[in-house]
């Protein structure tokens, strides 16, 4: 990288910079989704950031004995204790590294879901969104695909999840309304 | 006498011939010897007995006469010549007792000899008694009775036999000389063609041994002539070859020479560039000494540049800590625009605009983050450089160690080569002479080698002339075959 192709950068982004307050101001409405890009278990996906209420990095997770292999532990969150699950073990896919990352559904009960890799934040037109109701046996987590830059992911449905866990721990049925 | 020579059976056939005609001479000799023996004594019985038998016969008449003229006139005279005729008639007997070796004729001989004395003893009365008688008148006084002319008769037989036998013995004698004679002639005959039978049964084996032994040994001379011609004509042709060869010897010895004589100048420009060199190796020791010094300068400098760039090295890895934390500022501002997101979506209008507030602050958060990655990969190729630097430099400095060993190493050679081409002086300089010497010794070679080419064409022509006489020898041993008659060519 030459010092020329570094101050084209930095111009570059002297100039977004300035311009991104001379736009108006954009219109943060339906037409439009922010996404998360991740990976878990080595497989990429997506979710829904209005499905989130935050995402978190190296947070202390304190394991429980039990039966249930995606149930990583518990970890602290403003004063609530939420179970933490192994999103790619609820996929179907686990890998023995822990995740790194959470991502704290929201809706009740507090439930997070861990994944291996934060791969950024995207807000994408909610055409490129191909959306279905109901979940496939053996994918209940998943609901729809979005096409972004580097390929097709499937779009995982955080309510969906929390029901998968609900299953997982006895719970025959399980609240949709807070889809 | 097959295995004897030649000249051997040459010589005992004429000895023999020589013997045989000297056997053949000296018994004709002896058979002349015997016949003039036997002539000889036919012709002294002839010639001695027979005629002192007539003498006897011419006595005895004498002694008549003489005694009949003293009876006729008593003269002593007459009786004297009449003793004295009997005195040589007794010699005449006395001679032939000692001659006649017949036994019959000595008998004769006796026979006379008693007739003779009855003679004298019938005559002696009548000579005494003439004697007394004075004048003889007749015969008849004498007395004599007629007995002395018995006597005389007697005596006169007596000597007529003996002169009749003697005869006969000298007709005996005479044939036998002539049969000795006749033997002697027969055995000179018989000795003659025995020596003439034995020369030619000599003459026959000389002439086939000399037709054998001769004829071979000319055909030997022969097939050995024609080897002989075959050989000259090869050593001629080889004489040739090798005149041939010798020229080109001596043609390749000039061209040695003119070699050995660039070799000499050769050797004198090698002795000049040695010494040059052996000069320029002195100059090349201060060199040396100079480039020592300048490897020691760049061992230290490389030692130098392998401690900048070990703190070249710490002050990436510095650098990398802080482009760590700076990443991790990115990432946890990342995670506050993240929810600060979550949180203003549901915070209504003004949430909303602190949301483009958030994604503004993510976008630079994510900016920061991918210049730092850019960074950290930066460093990482530094810090790759720099240990690559290090490694290639402390190879350098190893190899400036061992380019420094090498070099005292090649010091040591140079320093070696100098004594080297010192000692190459000298050998250049032996070279040289002993070029010289060798030019000298190979003019030597090429005077040589043109004497023994002249000598080569000399053998050649006498191998020429020694064909040309082993061609005469085999002409002359064909004439010599056709003259012993072997009938071989």
């Amino acid at each position: 990288m030459s010092p020329s192709d570094v101050t084209d950068r930095l111009t570059g982004l002297r100039s977004d910079f300035d311009r991104s307050f001379a736009e108006p101001a954009r219109q943060h409405d339906v037409e439009f989704a922010e996404l998360l890009a991740i990976r878990a278990g080595g497989h990429a996906y997506a979710l829904r950031l209005s499905q989130a209420f935050g995402v978190h990095s190296d947070r202390p997770v304190t394991p429980l004995p039990g039966p249930q292999a995606a149930l990583l532990g518990v970890a602290g969150f403003s004063g609530a204790i939420v179970p933490v699950y192994d999103l790619a073990a609820l996929l179907g896919h686990p890998v023995p590294e822990d995740p790194r990352w959470l991502v704290l559904a929201a809706g009740s009960p507090p439930l997070a879901l861990a994944f291996h890799d934060l791969d950024g934040h995207v807000r994408v037109p909610t055409s490129t969104i191909v959306d279905e109701i109901d979940g496939h046996v053996g994918r209940e987590v998943l609901r729809g695909m979005v096409l972004l830059p580097g390929g097709t992911r499937p779009i995982v449905d955080l309510p969906s999840a929390r029901a998968v866990v609900h299953q997982l721990t006895g719970h025959i049925t399980y609240n949709t309304e807070e889809r | 006498m097959a295995k004897r020579t030649f000249g051997f059976k040459l010589a005992f056939g004429f000895g023999l011939t020589v013997a045989l005609t000297l056997i053949m001479g000296a018994a004709s000799v002896a058979a002349l010897v015997v016949v003039v023996n036997s002539k000889d004594d036919a012709i002294r019985v002839a010639v001695d007995d027979l005629t002192n038998a007539e003498r006897l016969t011419a006595k005895a008449e004498s002694r008549i006469s003489d005694y009949r003229a003293f009876i006729l006139n008593a003269s002593q005279e007459y009786l004297d010549l009449t003793n004295a005729d009997r005195e040589e008639f007794l010699d005449l007997v006395s001679q032939l007792r000692g001659t006649i070796s017949d036994p019959t004729a000595r008998n004769l001989l006796e026979t006379v000899s008693t007739a003779e004395a009855t003679h004298a003893a019938t005559l002696q009365p009548v000579i005494e008694r003439r004697k007394t008688i004075e004048n003889l008148q007749n015969i008849s006084q004498l007395n004599s009775n007629g007995q002395v002319g018995v006597a005389r008769r007697a005596l006169q037989n007596a000597i007529g036999a003996l002169t009749t036998r003697l005869r006969a013995d000298v007709e005996d004698a005479r044939k036998d000389s002539s049969a000795r004679a006749t033997q002697s002639i027969g055995l000179i005959i018989i000795l003659g063609l025995a020596a003439m039978a034995c020369g030619g049964f000599i003459a026959w084996r000389l002439s086939r041994d000399l037709r054998r032994e001769v004829g071979a040994a000319v055909g030997h001379i022969q097939s050995s002539s024609a080897e002989l011609e075959a050989a000259a004509a090869q050593q001629a042709s080889g004489g040739r070859e090798q005149a041939s060869a010798m020229s080109e010897i001596t043609t390749t010895i000039s061209e040695l020479l003119i070699t050995s004589r660039q070799i000499a100048e050769s050797a004198q420009q090698v002795s000049k560039i040695a010494e040059d060199t052996a000069d320029a190796a002195e100059r090349g020791d201060a060199t040396i000494d100079q480039t020592r010094a300048s490897i020691s300068a760049i061992r230290s400098q490389v030692d130098q540049i392998v401690q900048h760039m070990l703190a070249l090295g710490e002050k990436s890895q510095q650098i990398g800590g802080v482009v760590d934390l700076v990443s991790e500022l990115a990432e946890q501002t990342n995670i506050l625009a993240i929810n600060a997101t979550i949180e203003a979506s549901g915070a209504g209008e003004w949430g909303r605009r602190f949301a483009v507030v958030a994604e503004e602050i993510r976008k630079l958060a994510d900016r920061t983050a991918g210049s730092a990655k850019e960074i950290r990969t930066l460093i990482d190729d530094v810090r790759g450089a720099v240990n690559t630097t290090v490694m290639a430099t402390e190879i350098g400095a190893k190899s400036v160690d061992a380019g420094s060993r090498q070099f005292d190493d090649a010091t040591s050679s140079f320093r070696k080569i100098a004594q080297l081409v010192a000692t190459t002086n000298d050998a250049t300089r032996e070279i040289e002479l002993s070029t010289k010497q060798q030019s000298t010794a190979v003019e030597q070679v090429n005077v040589a080698a043109s004497d023994t080419a002249r000598v080569t064409r000399e053998t050649e022509a006498s191998a020429v002339q020694t064909k040309q006489t082993a061609a005469h020898l085999s002409r002359l041993s064909g004439d010599l075959l056709e003259l012993v008659g072997s009938g071989r060519r």
